[in-house]
C-alpha cells in the first residue's frame, strides 16, 4: 500500500469537511431501519397466492397509478368493526387456520426450497392486533406457521411515535439434497463413526471399491439440512423530534449437516469421498445508535458487534477408503483411519460507523455528506497440529515422522491471533446552481488492513511446507541443507541453495487493500418533466500480494428519463466502464513461496518455479471494458391496463485476457402487464427472458526440464525424441537450457514447451433464462378467486474447443468427449389457486391448492446413483437431485376475523 | 447575419422570460393557502378515510405528532387546503402523490423528506433512484394498510421491488437462489433503496461485509486466505440467483479454472465430458474435478482454511 500522501489528503479534507460541518450543528426526526432482518418475517405460505388477500372493496373507485405509471393495487376493504376490551383499546383478530397435505414427489429439493410443507394440522397465519387511539398505543402479534421449520412470529408493542419494541422468531430451513447417502452416523455431531465399513479400508483400494459398491447398494438415500432460528428483539425509541435511539440484539444457530467431502495423499488426492459437514452455529449480534436530524443537518452513529461460535471445533470422520499414501513413506495406507478437520474458526466483528449530512442553503443550496466508519474483524482460534497420528515409523524426506506432527509444537505459532480492520472515508458535496441542474461530487476511501503473519515450517525437525491430509501427503522443500536453519528463513536464504521446489507454500499471504472512488454528477432538469444526468467515476485499487499492484477504473454514464407522455414514462441509461492497470505480475506471492529460498534450478524439471501463463489474466484484475444500456418504459396503455418493457444489454470483454475469462455477456428483456378493470376483478402477467455468453480460455501445461528438446508438430503433437507421430512433419523445436528457461517455458506460445498453444483450449457457457407468470384475482359476492401460473425454464449449455492430438486423446475418448457438456436445465411449473368463501364478515374458509412439476438436470451428478464408486478412492454419495417431480400441496383453512 | 443573431437573442431572451415567470409563478399558487384541518378533508375524501385510518400514518399523527406539521394530519403531506376546498379541480392547489396529479416528483418527495429525512434516508440525494426520479410514492402507499410494514404499495418488500426490477425477479426464481420468493429474505436485507455510499445500495460498506453479516462463518479472517473471496464474494457467487449450485457465476470447475491454471498439477487441464460417473460407466475415466462437487471435492474449505495444513484448502 503506497499512497500515503494521497490518503493523508483525503483524510485531511474530509476532516477538515466534518469539522466545518460539526461547528455549525444544529439540532431531526429519523426513522432507525437499520439491521439485516427484514421485519416482519415471512414465510412461502404468506407470498402470492398462497396468502389470503384481504377483501376487495366492490365500491372503490378504480386503482390510481403512481408518479411512475404504475397501478395501485386494489382498494381493499377496511375493517371498520374493531372490537374492544375497555380503556379505549381496540383490537382486531385474523386467524387462518385448518390442515395441509401435500403428495407425490414432495421431498424433491426444489419442492422443499427453504419452506416445510409436512402434512398436518396447520395454523397459517395470525394476527393480533389492538390499538389505543386517544394515547397511540399500540400491541401486535403476527405469526405463521408455529411448530415448522419456517415458522415466524413477531411480538411488538410500544406507542406511535414514541417508543416501539419488537421481538421476532424466524426459522429457515436450508435442504441440500436428498438423495445422500451416508456411511456414518453422528451427522450433526464433531464425530462421525462409520457405521458399517472399516475405518482405513480394507488390504487393497480394489476391495475397498467393491465393499464400498455393496455397502451403497444397499444404503437408502437421506436428506442434508439445517435450519436456521434466528430471534431477537429491537427498541426504537423516539426521543424527541429530533433524536432517535435504537438497540437490538439477535441470536442466530444453524444446525444441521450439509455435503462436504474429504481428500487424502497428496495434491492429485490419493482418495476422495463425500461427507457430511456437521454444522453447528451460534452468531451473536448487537446494534445501538442513535440518529438526530434538523432542518439542517442529520447525524447518525451506529455501534454493532457480531460473535460468530462455531460449535464444532473440529469434525472428525472415519475413513472407509484405503487411500494412497504420498510423501510419507513407512506408514501404511490402512492406518490413516480418520481425517480431522478444522472447522470454521470462532471470529469477533465490531465495527462503528458515523454518518453527517448538512444542508448548506447559501452554497447553492448545498448538501455536505460525510461517512467514517471502522471495522475490527478478529479471529484466535486454537491452531489444531496437524494431525492426531504418532506416525510412528515413518518417514518425510528421510526424517523421522514419530511424533513431531500430532502436536502443535509442529507449528511456528500455536495461534493465528489475525485480525482484519477496515477504514471506510467518504465524503460528499451536492450543490443546485439553478433550479435546474445539480452537481454532486463524492469522494470515498475504503481500505483493508491484514495483520496475518504465519510460516509453514516445523520447529520439531526444521522442515519447511505442510504435512497434509492428516499426514497422508506432504508438500515439502526437500532440501537437507536448510534443515540446519532450524525455520530462519533469513539463515536459509542465506545459503544461497536452491530450494528442491519453487511452488511450495512457506507463509500465509496476508491480502489487502486500498479502494478510492471518485464520482462527478450533473443533472439537468430544465426539461420540463424529464431530466438528463451525467456521472463520471472512477475506481482505483491498490492491492497487495496479487497479480496487480493497482487498477483503475474510468465509468461514464448517461441517464435519462421522462415523465413527461401522456401514456408513457421513460427510463433509459447508458455506462461505458474501462479498467485498466499496472502490470500483470504472474507470480504475486514470491516471497510466500519456496521459489525464493535462494537461487533458480540449474537442473530438471523446472515447471514448478511458474505460477501461470504469462497471458493469464484473473477476472478481478484483468483490463475490462463494459457497456451496459438499461431501458424501460412503462405504458399506460388505457385508465385500468398498464404495460412495461424493461431490458438491460451488457457486454463485458476482457481485451488483454488470452487466458482465464475474455468475455461475459447478458441480455434481459422483460415484458409485463397488469388489467384491472374493476374493483374485483384483475388479471396481469409477464415474461423475461435472459440470455447470456461468458467464454474462457485454459491450457493443458506439457512440461518444461533442463536439458531437454522439446519438438512440435503440425498436428499439435508435442514430444522430446524428434520422432514425428504418423501424418505429420515437424513444426519447430525449442531446447530449454539454464539460459532461457524461463522465457522458453514462462510465456505461452506455439513453440513454448510448457504452455503450448496447442494444448489451450475454449469453453464458451451460454445461459438462457425464460420465466413466465400470469395471475388472476376475482371477487364475486362471497367468493374471491385467486390464481396464477408460474414457469421458470433456466439451462446452461457448455461448449468447448480443443485439439486431441495436442492433448493426447484416442479417438475413443474424443467420440465420448464430443463438443460439449450435456445442459444443466432446470424447468419448474408451479400452478396455485385459491378460492375463499365468506360466511359472512367475520368467518371464511379457504382452499388453497398448489401442483408443481418440474424436472433438474446437472451434468455434475450424471451416473453418480448407478455408480457412486466409479474409481478406487473416489467416492460420491450425493446423486443430487431427482430428474423430474410432480408434487402437489392442498390447504384447507377457517378464518376468522375478529 | 446581425438580423438573424438578434433574433436568435431575442427568442433565448424570451425563453428565459418565460422560464423566469414558470419558476417563479408556479409554486405561488399554494402558498397563500392555510390549513383547514382533516375533518373537513374527509367530508369530500369520504372513500379514503376508512382506509387511511389503519395506517401507521393516521395512527402517529392523530395520536402523537411529533410536531406541528404532523398535527395537520392529511395537509401535514398534502399541504394546506383552504385553495383546494375552494377550487379542486386546480391540480396546482394541493400536493398530490398519483400520477395523474401531476404534482412535481420534487415536490412530493420533500413533503415527505419533510419528516423522513436524515436516517436511513441520509443519501438519498444523488442515489440511484433519486436520479431516476424515482418519487417515494412509488414504492410506498401511506393511503392504505397494504403492508404490515413501511406503508408499502405492495404486501411486501421484495413485491414491492419487483414492480419495477423484474430482471431480479427471474433471478430470484433460479436454481439456486436467496430465499426472496419463499418469504424469508427480502430486497432490504441487502439493499438500502434509499441511497448508500456503494453503487448497489448496499446497506454495509463493502459487499464481502454485507454477506459476511447472515455468512459469518465465512467471516474469518483466516490463515490461509483464498484471495477472490477476501476481497469480493461476487468473484465467484452472483447475489440474486444461478441455474448452478450455490449461486456461482459458472459451473465448476470451469469458474475455479478462471483463475487457476498454473504449470503443475490439474487445474489448467482440459475438463470434459467424458469425466462423469455415467461416462465412466461406458469406458470413460471419471474425475474428482467433474463429478458433484468437483473442485471443492478436494478443497473443501474454500472460502479460507485455518488448519495449519490447509494451505490448499483441503481441511
Amino acid at each position: 500500500m503506497n499512497s500515503p500522501t494521497r490518503l493523508r489528503s483525503i483524510i485531511s479534507i474530509i476532516l477538515a469537511g466534518t469539522a466545518l460541518a460539526q461547528l455549525a450543528a444544529l439540532p431531526v426526526l429519523a426513522d432507525s431501519a437499520v439491521g439485516v432482518d427484514t421485519l416482519p418475517p415471512g414465510n412461502a405460505l404468506n407470498t402470492g397466492v398462497a396468502r389470503a388477500t384481504p377483501d376487495a372493496d366492490p365500491e372503490a373507485s378504480p386503482p390510481k397509478r403512481s408518479p411512475i405509471g404504475r397501478l395501485y393495487d386494489w382498494t381493499y376493504r377496511p375493517r371498520e368493526d374493531a372490537r374492544s376490551f375497555g380503556g379505549g383499546w381496540e383490537y382486531t383478530v385474523d386467524v387462518e387456520a385448518g390442515g395441509l397435505y401435500t403428495s407425490g414427489d414432495d421431498e424433491h429439493i426444489l419442492f422443499r426450497r427453504y419452506k416445510d410443507l409436512d402434512s398436518g394440522l396447520y395454523l397459517r397465519r395470525f394476527t393480533f392486533e389492538a390499538d389505543q387511539a386517544d394515547d397511540g398505543d399500540f400491541f401486535s402479534v403476527i405469526g405463521g406457521s408455529p411448530g415448522y421449520d419456517d415458522q415466524y412470529w413477531q411480538v411488538s408493542g410500544g406507542r406511535h411515535n414514541v417508543w416501539k419494541a419488537t421481538a421476532f422468531l424466524n426459522e429457515t430451513p436450508a435442504y441440500f439434497t436428498s438423495n445422500f447417502r451416508s456411511l456414518w452416523s453422528g451427522a450433526g455431531s464433531d464425530y462421525l463413526p462409520l457405521l458399517n465399513m472399516t475405518p482405513g479400508g480394507l488390504a487393497t483400494a480394489a476391495a475397498t471399491q467393491a465393499a464400498l459398491r455393496t455397502e451403497l447398494a444397499g444404503t437408502g438415500d437421506s436428506t442434508l439440512s439445517l435450519t436456521r432460528t434466528k430471534y431477537g428483539a429491537r427498541f426504537d425509541f423516539t426521543l424527541n423530534d429530533k433524536w432517535k435511539a435504537y438497540a437490538s440484539y439477535s441470536n442466530e444457530e444453524r444446525e444441521g449437516a450439509r455435503p462436504y467431502a474429504m481428500v487424502f495423499g497428496g495434491a492429485g488426492g490419493g482418495g476422495n469421498i463425500e461427507i457430511p459437514e456437521s454444522i453447528d452455529y451460534d452468531t451473536m449480534d448487537m446494534l445501538a445508535g442513535i440518529q438526530y436530524v434538523d432542518p439542517r443537518n442529520a447525524f447518525n452513529l451506529q455501534l454493532s458487534a457480531s460473535m460468530f461460535r462455531n460449535d464444532i471445533d473440529t469434525q472428525t470422520i472415519e475413513n472407509p477408503l484405503t487411500i494412497t499414501v504420498n510423501t510419507i513413506t513407512g506408514i501404511p495406507a490402512t492406518a490413516f483411519t480418520t481425517a480431522r478437520f478444522d472447522q470454521y474458526p470462532d471470529n469477533d466483528f465490531l465495527k462503528a460507523k458515523a454518518e453527517f449530512a448538512r444542508q448548506l442553503p447559501k452554497f447553492w443550496n448545498g448538501r455536505l455528506t460525510a461517512v467514517v466508519a471502522m471495522t475490527r474483524s478478529e479471529q484466535d482460534d486454537g491452531l489444531i497440529a496437524p494431525t492426531t497420528m504418532a506416525l510412528t515409523g515413518g518417514l518425510i524426506n528421510g526424517i523421522s515422522t514419530a511424533n513431531v506432527w500430532n502436536t502443535t509444537g509442529a507449528l511456528s505459532d500455536s495461534s493465528p491471533e489475525t485480525q482484519i480492520d477496515t477504514t471506510l472515508f467518504s465524503l460528499g458535496l451536492a450543490v443546485h446552481p439553478g433550479r435546474s441542474l445539480s452537481l454532486k461530487a463524492d469522494a470515498r476511501y475504503y481500505e483493508t488492513d491484514n495483520s496475518l503473519e504465519y510460516r509453514a515450517c516445523n520447529p520439531l525437525t526444521g522442515q519447511w511446507g505442510r504435512l497434509t491430509n492428516d499426514g497422508s501427503g506432504g508438500s515439502f522443500v526437500n532440501t537437507p541443507a536448510y534443515l540446519a536453519a532450524a525455520c530462519d528463513l533469513d539463515a536459509v536464504r542465506a545459503l544461497g541453495i536452491v530450494p528442491s521446489a519453487g511452488n511450495v507454500p512457506i507463509a500465509a499471504v496476508p491480502y489487502e487493500y486500498e479502494q478510492m472512488n471518485y464520482s462527478l454528477l450533473a443533472d439537468y432538469r430544465g426539461f420540463g418533466n424529464s431530466n438528463l444526468s451525467l456521472r463520471l467515476e472512477r475506481e482505483e485499487f491498490d492491492r497487495a500480494y496479487r497479480e496487480r499492484a493497482s487498477t483503475e477504473e474510468n465509468r461514464i454514464k448517461l441517464g435519462y428519463t421522462n415523465r413527461g407522455f401522456e401514456r408513457a414514462t421513460l427510463l433509459l441509461s447508458y455506462e461505458y466502464t474501462d479498467r485498466g492497470g499496472s502490470g500483470y505480475v504472474v507470480e504475486p506471492h514470491e516471497e510466500f513461496m519456496s521459489a525464493t529460498m535462494g537461487p533458480g534450478p540449474t537442473t530438471g524439471n523446472v515447471a514448478s518455479w511458474f505460477h501461470n501463463i504469462d497471458t493469464f489474466r484473473k477476472l478481478d484484475m484483468a483490463d475490462r471494458r463494459q457497456n451496459i444500456l438499461n431501458a424501460r418504459v412503462n405504458f399506460l396503455v388505457t385508465e385500468t391496463l398498464d404495460v412495461a418493457l424493461s431490458g438491460q444489454l451488457r457486454d463485458v470483454s476482457y481485451p488483454d485476457s488470452d487466458y482465464g475469462r475474455r468475455s461475459a455477456d447478458q441480455t434481459s428483456v422483460s415484458l409485463e402487464a397488469n388489467y384491472q378493470p374493476s374493483a374485483t376483478f384483475g388479471v396481469w402477467g409477464g415474461y423475461t427472458w435472459q440470455t447470456g455468453d461468458m467464454s474462457q480460455r485454459g491450457l493443458q501445461a506439457n512440461a518444461c526440464a533442463i536439458g531437454a528438446t522439446y519438438y512440435f508438430f503440425s498436428n499439435g503433437a508435442i514430444n522430446t525424441t524428434g520422432v514425428p507421430p504418423a501424418g505429420t512433419s515437424l513444426v519447430g523445436s525449442t531446447p530449454v537450457t539454464v539460459a532461457n528457461f524461463h522465457d522458453a517455458c514462462g510465456m505461452s506460445g506455439p513453440l513454448s514447451p510448457l504452455y503450448p498453444t496447442s494444448r489451450s483450449w475454449d469453453n464458451e457457457q451460454q445461459d438462457d433464462y425464460h420465466m413466465a407468470n400470469i395471475g388472476l384475482r376475482y371477487d364475486v359476492k362471497r367468493l374471491a378467486l385467486d390464481v396464477s401460473y408460474t414457469y421458470v425454464l433456466g439451462r446452461t449449455e457448455i461448449d468447448y474447443r480443443y485439439n486431441p492430438a495436442a492433448l493426447g486423446l484416442t479417438a475413443v475418448q474424443v467420440a465420448m468427449i464430443g463438443s460439449g457438456m450435456p445442459d444443466q436445465v432446470m424447468e419448474v411449473s408451479t400452478f396455485d389457486v385459491g378460492l375463499e368463501y365468506r360466511f359472512s364478515e367475520t368467518v371464511s374458509t379457504r382452499l388453497f391448492a398448489r401442483h408443481e412439476f418440474g424436472r433438474i438436470r446437472d451434468w455434475h451428478y450424471d451416473g453418480v446413483a448407478q455408480n457412486p464408486v466409479p474409481a478406487v478412492n473416489a467416492a460420491y454419495l450425493d446423486a443430487g437431485p431427482d430428474y423430474r417431480y410432480d408434487a402437489s400441496l392442498f390447504g384447507i383453512f377457517m378464518r376468522v376475523q375478529l | 447575419m446581425n438580423r438573424y443573431r438578434r433574433s436568435i437573442r431575442s427568442e433565448l431572451a424570451c425563453a428565459a422570460l418565460a422560464l423566469l415567470v414558470l419558476v417563479i409563478a408556479s409554486p405561488a399558487r399554494a402558498q397563500d393557502a392555510t390549513y383547514i384541518g382533516e375533518a373537513k378533508c374527509v367530508v369530500c375524501h369520504v372513500e379514503q378515510k376508512p382506509n387511511f385510518a389503519h395506517t401507521a400514518h393516521a395512527k402517529a399523527m392523530r395520536a402523537n405528532p411529533a410536531n406541528e406539521l404532523q398535527a395537520k394530519v392529511c395537509e401535514a403531506c398534502h399541504g394546506p387546503g383552504s385553495r383546494h376546498v375552494k377550487n379542486s379541480e386546480d391540480k396546482s392547489l394541493i400536493i398530490g402523490f398519483t400520477r395523474s396529479w401531476g404534482t412535481p416528483i420534487e415536490t412530493q418527495n420533500s413533503q415527505c423528506l419533510a419528516c423522513h429525512k436524515g436516517g436511513q434516508r441520509l443519501f438519498w440525494s444523488g442515489s440511484t433512484h433519486e436520479m431516476n426520479r424515482v418519487a417515494c410514492a412509488d414504492c410506498h402507499n401511506p393511503m392504505a394498510k397494504i403492508s404490515d410494514s413501511s406503508s408499502l404499495r405492495k404486501a411486501s418488500i421484495s413485491e414491492t421491488c419487483e414492480t419495477c426490477h423484474a430482471q431480479q425477479r427471474t433471478e430470484f426464481r433460479r436454481r439456486s437462489h436467496m430465499p426472496v420468493p419463499e418469504g424469508k429474505m427480502s430486497c432490504a436485507d441487502c439493499h438500502n433503496p434509499h441511497g448508500s455510499v456503494t453503487r448497489p445500495l448496499l446497506k454495509a460498506d463493502s459487499v464481502n461485509e454485507l454477506c459476511t453479516a447472515c455468512h459469518a462463518e465465512k467471516r474469518g479472517p483466516f490463515l490461509w486466505e483464498h484471495a477472490p473471496v477476501r476481497e469480493n464474494c461476487t468473484n465467484c457467487h452472483v447475489p440474486h440467483g444461478s441455474n448452478h449450485d450455490k449461486l456461482l457465476v459458472a459451473a465448476r470447475p470451469f469458474l475455479c479454472q478462471q483463475c487457476h491454471s498454473p504449470p503443475v498439477g490439474h487445474p489448467g487441464q482440459f475438463y470434459r465430458a467424458d469425466q462423469t460417473a455415467a461416462a465412466a460407466i461406458q469406458g470413460g475415466t471419471q474425475s474428482a474435478r467433474i463429478i458433484g462437487r468437483s473442485c471443492v471435492n478436494c478443497h473443501s474449505a474454500v472460502h479460507g482454511s485455518n488448519h495449519p495444513s490447509g494451505t490448499r484448502l483441503q481441511r
